[in-house]
Order: C-alpha cells, then structure tokens, then sequence
C-alpha cells in the first residue's frame, strides 16, 4: 500500500520548477517589473488614494466654515458638527469624560468633522453620558452628514445609552477617535 | 387701665361702622339676599369621546412632556390624553375602539428592571385596558415609524435597537406577544397590507418581510435611494387602503412606492424641478429651498396632494425649522402652491376632511390649525406640543 509521502510531493514540485525556470529568467521578469512601477500609481484606485480632499471653504459644510477649536461648551465647537443634545462640557463633564455620577455608554454614533486648524477630517465618537436626568444645558444639534434611523451609526436622534446600568439621558460627549 | 377703656371704646365704634356698611351692602339695588345659595357639584363620571373622526389630530406632546393628546381642528378644542411613557409611540385602532401605545418604563423610574409593552387604551373612556409585553424597543423622539398596525388591525409591528436591529411582532387580537424578526441594517417600518411589513435600508433597499408563514421571509428591493449621502427622511407616508407610500429625500426628491409582497418604487421627482426651481443639490453652499424639520410630509389622500414643509438654506440644513408649505400634485409632478407662513414651524400634518384642514407646530410646541384651500388661520394653541402630529387615515 502507498503511504501518503509529502517529502516526496515537495522534492517533485521542487524539481519541477527548477527544470522549467532559470535565473536569468527570474531577473528578466524583475526588471518588467522595476520598469513598470512607475505606470502603477495612474491606476484609478491609487489616483484616488492619492487624491487630497478638498478643504476649501467652497468644499466645507456651513457647521465647518463657521468652526471654532477654543470654545468646546459652545455648538460651533468644531468637534461638534453631528452632536445632539446637551453638552457634557456645561454640565459638570467634559468633551470626553461624563458629569459626576453619569455613565459613559460603551457605544456611540460617529461624525466625521473638520479641524479648522489643520484641515483634517476626524471621526468623532459621540458618546451620551447616561444614568441621571437631561442636563438641560448648552443644547446643541449639529446635523452633518446626520442620516435616519435606518443608518443608526450616524444618527443622533436615537437615546444611545446602550449597556449602561440606566438608559437615562444625561448629556452627550464628543471622543476624538482619530483621522477619518 | 387708660389704655384699656380706650381700646373697647374703638372696638364699639369699629363694630357700628361695619353694621352700617353692611346694611348699605344688603339695602343696595340687585343684591341677591333672596336667591338660594349655589348648590354643590355632584361628582360627574369622567367624560368619554367618540370614535376618532377625520377633524381630530393627535399631538405627540414631545420630548419631556409625555402622552399624546387629541384636538378638534373643528373646535380648536382639547378633547383628553392618551397616557404614553417617556418617548413613546401611539397608534390608532383602525376600528376606532383602542389606542395602542409602545411604550418603556423601568422598575424604579429611570432604574431597575425595564419593561417594554404595547400598552392597550379604551378608545371612549381612554382607561388602560392592559399591557402586552414585549422584548425590548428602540427609545427615540419625533419618530412615525417604530410602531405601525396592520390595515386590519390585528398585528402591531414595533422596531426594536438593542443596538441590534428587530422588529417585535405583536397579535393586538389576542393581546400578545407573537415573535421577534431580525431585521440587520433596517428601520422605519412601513404597514404592507397582506403581506406583513417593510423597511427601508442602509443599502438603499426596501425589505419587505413576509409574515403569513410560520417562518417569516424577507427579500429585498434593488437600491434605490442613496442612504447616507441623500437620505429618505423616517416620517413618510404611508396610505394602507391604496397600499401606497410616499417618501421624501433631503435634497427634496419624492418617490412613490406601490406596496406588496415586491413593492414597485417608481422614479423620482424634484420638488424643486416641480415649483421651476433649479433642483436641490447635495453641494455646500449651493443656496436653495430644501425639505426640514421633524415631520416634512404630510399627503391628502382624496386629492394626491402632498403638503411639504419647506426652507431656504444650504444642504445638511435637514433639521431646520420651515416657513413655506408647498402643495404638490403628486400625479402631476407640479408644486401647484407655495404657502408662505407667519412664522417657521417643524411638524406638518393634514386631516383627510372633504375641505382638509393643516396642522403645523413649532420646537415651542405652538401649534396652528389652517384651512388647506384658503391658508387661512383657524386656531392657534400656544402650547400644544413639539412632537409628530397624527390624523385619522394616511400618515
């Protein structure tokens, strides 16, 4: 009875490829390559990576132009453009940490906003503070790329205090998660 | 002892002064010392109403004030509440005998244990009735379409986010819970006679699923809408008898769907293309009338006229509250008026009346009734409510 042998399937295989290339086969096929990498970035999926975004005040949303990084307890703060409710920043919390007594929810819906000092986009993961009654304050709804229930990932009006002791709404945060 | 005999002569001279007074008071013409004294009120038995008509409007008090109370647009008048939890959803049994309300409460206020239900209302005395059960719901505001009936009224249908998507089926016949349906990557739930129910999708589809069978069975319409770059607003309309629905994008396109086991989405029109304005684009900057607020649509079901709350703005402006309503003859294609109002307003209803009246109300809670053919303002409450508005029939 043959037994299955996979030194021998490895040493065929081998001896094979050996016998139907050769080094300067190999090398010649190199240089094609060396040649024609330059032509690889005109292809259309790396002319698109490579394309910057644009970021003129004709490209930006009304919530970007008017943007402002030194006020986060004010709606125009930039991080703020697809935020609703109240913000944790006039409630006793901050821009990424809950009022005394409130519960982060673990999940969020996102936006995707502009840093007026930079120019970048960032995803920004706006994250209620949970467990105690509506804050009531700095009440801002910033509508960016705001979608409906259907896409619940990028909808603010939902109660997002999932996982939380409390579906209680307190206030909303806006976490910087990083480059969008 | 001086100071004594002086205060009782003050007292007797005080005491003189009001008997004369009050002899003045009886002797005085129209005074009624002969008529008997007001009788007491005899507890009366709580009021009832009558079965919901096409003037009545159901207000969503809004975001902190719960219930749903119910207003004559004949009257101008309050006629009671429908009791309803914190971010609750009423519908209406279509034979007029309950209102059913999908509501969430927890064991100790906003603790302990949660308790989800479609709570079951008389529809003359407004009493509860009972309480059907249910795992779980999703907890939004200013929202038509989490929980919707069969035309016939026997089921319920409530969307369920726990984040997971689901839809709880309820039998409102049998006052229970039947099966919960998951639904990944869809919400805002359409009523789709004899066949079950249908969502709209992140993909830009429509399912619809298919509850007749032991199993339900869900397919899937081709997309047809872009669902995040120009998305379909969650209160569209939905008319159960002609099995029909409307639907309202942000940049103004309106779709009309045939409904059925595979509905039938016929093409787009521009409402702005429809009024001879230049389209609504998706492009910053580009000034133009656009769709807003909370509930953009309402459709009078005699005529095929939407009524659409409109504003001047850029795009992503989708929540902006409204100072135009544009009246759309949806056979035609044509905005055949443009109503400018008083103020802006963010919910837009119609009652389904021969000669309709609209309901509008602002983020205040102020809430206006007007004659659809003349514009004119009937009634003005100041504090209705802020949240969606409800007529009897299409909605």
């Amino acid at each position: 009875m043959k037994m299955f042998d996979p030194d021998a399937m490895g040493e065929k295989f081998l001896r094979r490829f050996a016998g139907g290339t050769s080094r300067r086969g190999i090398l010649a096929r190199l240089g094609v390559a060396l040649v024609a990498a330059p032509v690889f970035p005109l292809l259309p999926v790396s002319r698109a990576e490579a394309a910057k975004p644009d970021r003129s005040p004709e490209a930006k949303t009304a919530f970007a132009r008017n943007a402002q990084t030194t006020d986060d307890t004010k709606c125009t703060y930039w991080r703020y453009c697809a935020i609703d409710g109240s913000l944790c920043s006039c409630c006793g919390g901050g821009l990424h940490s809950c009022p005394p007594g409130a519960e982060h929810s673990p999940v969020s819906w996102v936006g995707t906003c502009i840093n007026p000092e930079d120019g970048r986009a960032y995803l920004i993961a706006y994250r209620d503070c949970c467990g105690k009654s509506m804050c009531g304050q700095c009440g801002c709804d910033g509508t960016d790329r705001e979608t409906q229930l259907y896409v619940p990932q990028l909808n603010n009006d939902i109660i997002w205090c999932f996982g939380t002791t409390s579906m209680e709404y307190h206030c909303s945060t806006a976490v910087l998660i990083g480059s969008a | 002892m001086t100071f004594l005999a002086k205060s009782k002569r003050s007292a007797v001279i005080r005491r003189s002064f009001l008997s004369a007074m009050a002899l003045v008071i009886a002797s005085a013409p129209g005074a009624a010392s002969a008529a008997p004294p007001l009788e007491p009120d005899v507890e009366a038995p709580p009021a009832t109403i009558p079965a919901p008509k096409p003037s009545w409007v159901y207000v969503n008090r809004g975001f902190g004030t719960p219930g749903f109370s119910i207003w004559d647009t004949a009257t101008g008048k309050m006629l009671g509440l429908i009791e309803g939890s914190w971010l609750a959803d009423m519908e209406i049994d279509p034979a007029g005998k309950a209102y059913y309300v999908a509501e969430t409460f927890w064991s100790k206020g906003f603790r302990g244990t949660r308790q989800d239900m479609v709570t079951v209302y008389d529809g003359a005395s407004l009493k509860l009735q009972t309480e059907i059960a249910m795992p779980g719901r999703i907890l939004v505001g200013s929202r038509l379409k989490n929980f919707v009936v069969s035309d016939d009224g026997s089921t319920g249908y409530v969307y369920n986010l726990s984040p997971a998507s689901s839809v709880n089926v309820v039998d409102l016949a049998k006052r229970k819970f039947v099966r919960n349906i998951e639904l990944p990557g869809c919400a805002s739930l359409i009523s789709n006679p004899g066949v079950g129910f249908s969502a709209l999708c992140s993909d830009g589809s429509m399912a619809t699923v298919s509850t007749a069978g032991a199993k339900p069975v869900i397919t899937r319409s081709a997309p047809f809408f872009a669902a995040t770059d120009d998305p379909i607003f969650d209160n569209f309309v939905v008319d159960k008898a002609k099995k029909e629905a409307v639907f309202l994008t942000y940049t103004g396109l309106i779709y009309t769907a045939s409904l059925g086991a595979n509905p039938k989405i016929a093409e787009p029109f521009s409402i702005q293309e429809a009024a001879g304005v230049r389209k609504g684009d998706t492009k910053p900057l580009d000034i133009n009338w656009y769709p807003g607020a909370r509930q953009q649509l309402a459709v009078h079901a005699a005529t095929g006229h939407a009524f659409v709350l409109m504003h001047m703005g850029e795009y992503w402006t989708h929540k902006a509250e409204c100072n135009e309503i544009w009246e759309v003859d949806l056979a035609a294609k044509k905005v055949v008026r443009r109503m400018v109002l008083e103020r802006s307003f963010a919910n837009i209803a119609i009652t389904q009346e021969a000669a309709p009246k609209i309901i509008v109300s602002g983020e205040d809670g102020a809430l206006v009734i007007l004659d659809a053919k003349t514009g004119e303002e009937k009634f003005k409450i100041k504090s209705a409510g802020n949240g969606v508005l409800r007529t009897v029939g299409p909605s």
